[in-house]
């Protein structure tokens, strides 16, 4: 489904704050149409990137291109903005405003509009249009949020963490409307979050970030596809091999047991790993929560 | 529907100030008959310091109706009221929607921020416009309630006067707002300067007929019917060079 030619590209990206580096050299390739989940721990850069692809945030080297557009650029960054439909954490609205009044002034600055689907929204949000921002409930912000962005008309939809604060069940009835939403528009859809979970069901694509850089990026079904943890069992204490096998991420060591997360298959580090003549070897697939535990707490570790 | 959303959030306090200077100006006219029966009561003070000349100049000033209008409503209410409304006016914006909501939304629309900027600065300075000469123009309306006629040409001139130096504290202000998160200090810092300005034409009156404020009551015009164009044109290139620097601080700034 996802064409060669990204909508996102960081390269190099950094951010710096007084003396704290937020994001440290990020490199991101979003395809066209993809679901994106950019998922990392609170404080990871996640917030500080979305703000740097909108022009929100000015970066302090590196580049951030949006549909081939710089988006440090004042014109550039207008027309990115053109395209593109923005839900912030906080989804931080016109508390003032009310429903209606809050759409009728989204709605003026895009040409694009989806009356039609503004409709459809407002009546399965089941949102008040009288009713004043500040008097909604969180859940209610979020959708109102939603639908903002959704009838915009955008090719690409960039979410900071969509669906926080939100009970199970709205948080469900949210990444149902996603995903209904973009399987009939075609866009291209970039969230954040820290919630491994929702990403696996409905990304196809992932970023684990942590502390400002990507540290696992790729097509979901091709990251389940090369990644595989191997576990051997010794007799007595496991050894503290050094692989020379590409790909591997972690090695664990636990009395007998040593494990290993590889990004690259399983294959060279089984014929590796038998010649250090374990009792057994396992190989199994590893969930995405697996890959974000082991990723983030630390790269290539040897760990007792 | 930037202006409108501008709109949304000044116009409570542009409301306050436009009934406040409404009533203000209306009383004014209103009074004059009261005043006038009760100046032959002024004592003649020979040495009552600056208290006393003040109150001499003023009964002097009310002899004659536009000398009364001038002395008991232009030079004190339009002055003190417009500096702290323009100040007012020009608080909050993007920095401290925070307050009401919408940063980042605001700045996730397709809209520049200079673009932004303009769109509050176009809105305010209309409200300010209407600050400054709506009040006025109730002074020849009202004025043949107490038989009395008031010249068109003072209320455009002094209309004038005032927004042109209201601009300079609104500016100020807009400026401070680009640099303030909340809405209080950039409000607090632009009266402190009025105050402070102020304070220098107290305690200097000698420098008083080249200050912001004289300019801004249009004194030149009341006693000689020139136009202060000096003070206007240092007004207008002070304003114009605030509102360029919020601009710089607004292009700048991360949010």
């Amino acid at each position: 489904m996802a064409t060669d030619a990204p909508v996102i590209q960081t390269i190099d990206l950094r951010k710096t704050y007084a003396d704290v580096e937020a994001v440290r050299g990020l490199n991101l390739r979003v395809p066209a149409s993809s679901i994106y989940g950019f998922l990392g721990k609170n404080g990871a850069g996640k917030t500080t990137t979305i703000k740097m692809l909108l022009g929100m945030v000015r970066p302090s080297s590196g580049e951030a291109r949006v549909f081939d557009l710089p988006a440090d650029g004042a014109d550039t960054g207008v027309a990115i903005r053109q395209r593109t439909a923005f839900v912030g954490e906080d989804k931080d609205l016109y508390d003032g405003m009310t429903v209606e009044e809050m759409t009728r002034f989204t709605a003026s600055f895009y040409p694009k509009w989806r009356r039609d689907l503004e409709e459809r929204y407002l009546r399965a949000f089941d949102l008040p249009p009288h009713r004043r921002v500040k008097a909604l409930s969180r859940g209610m912000r979020t959708k109102l949020a939603l639908l903002l962005a959704l009838c915009r008309g955008a090719d690409l939809l960039v979410l900071d963490e969509p669906t926080s604060g939100l009970d199970p069940a709205m948080t469900e009835e949210v990444l149902q409307a996603l995903v209904t939403h973009v399987s009939r528009a075609e866009a291209t859809v970039f969230f954040s979050s820290h919630q491994i979970a929702e990403v696996e069901q409905i990304a196809d694509h992932v970023a684990i970030v942590d502390r400002g850089r990507a540290l696992v990026s790729g097509a979901l079904d091709d990251l389940r596809e090369r990644y595989r943890r191997i576990q051997l069992v010794f007799d007595g204490d496991a050894p503290q091999p050094a692989f020379r096998s590409p790909g591997v991420e972690r090695v664990r060591r636990n009395g007998r047991v040593l494990s290993v997360l590889s990004s690259a298959g399983a294959d060279g580090l089984v014929d590796e790993a038998r010649a250090l003549n374990p009792v057994s070897i396992d190989v199994v697939s590893v969930t995405l929560k697996e890959i974000f535990l082991d990723t983030v707490a630390g790269e290539n570790a040897v760990e007792d | 529907m930037l202006w409108h959303r501008v709109w949304l959030e000044t116009r409570w306090r542009f409301l306050i100030g436009l009934i406040i200077l409404v009533c203000s100006a209306g009383g004014s006219v209103l009074a004059y008959p009261k005043v006038m029966a009760l100046l032959p009561l002024v004592p003649s003070m020979q040495d009552g310091g600056e208290l006393g000349r003040r109150i001499q100049e003023a009964a002097q000033l009310a002899r004659s109706y536009r000398g009364y209008i001038w002395s008991q409503w232009y030079r004190q209410m339009p002055v003190q009221m417009g500096t702290l409304f323009a100040a007012l006016l020009g608080t909050g914006g993007l920095l401290s929607q925070s307050i009401g909501g919408g940063t980042l939304f605001t700045l996730s629309l397709p809209v520049s921020r200079a673009r932004l900027l303009a769109a509050r600065t176009g809105a305010g300075l209309a409200e300010l416009a209407v600050l400054a000469f709506v009040p006025s123009l109730m002074i020849p309306l009202l004025s043949p309630a107490v038989g009395q006629s008031y010249g068109i040409a003072d209320v455009l001139v002094h209309g004038v006067c005032l927004f042109v130096v209201g601009c300079v504290f609104y500016s100020l202000a807009i400026l401070l707002s680009t640099v303030f998160g909340d809405v209080w200090r950039p409000l607090l810092l632009a009266c402190a300067a009025g105050f402070v300005l102020a304070l220098v034409d107290l305690l200097s009156p000698a420098r008083s007929t080249f200050s912001l404020f004289s300019v801004m009551n249009a004194e030149r015009w009341f006693r000689a019917g020139q136009l202060p164009w000096a003070g206007l044109l240092v007004s207008v290139l002070a304003s114009a060079a605030m509102l360029q620097a919020a601009a710089v601080n607004y292009a700048r700034k991360d949010f």
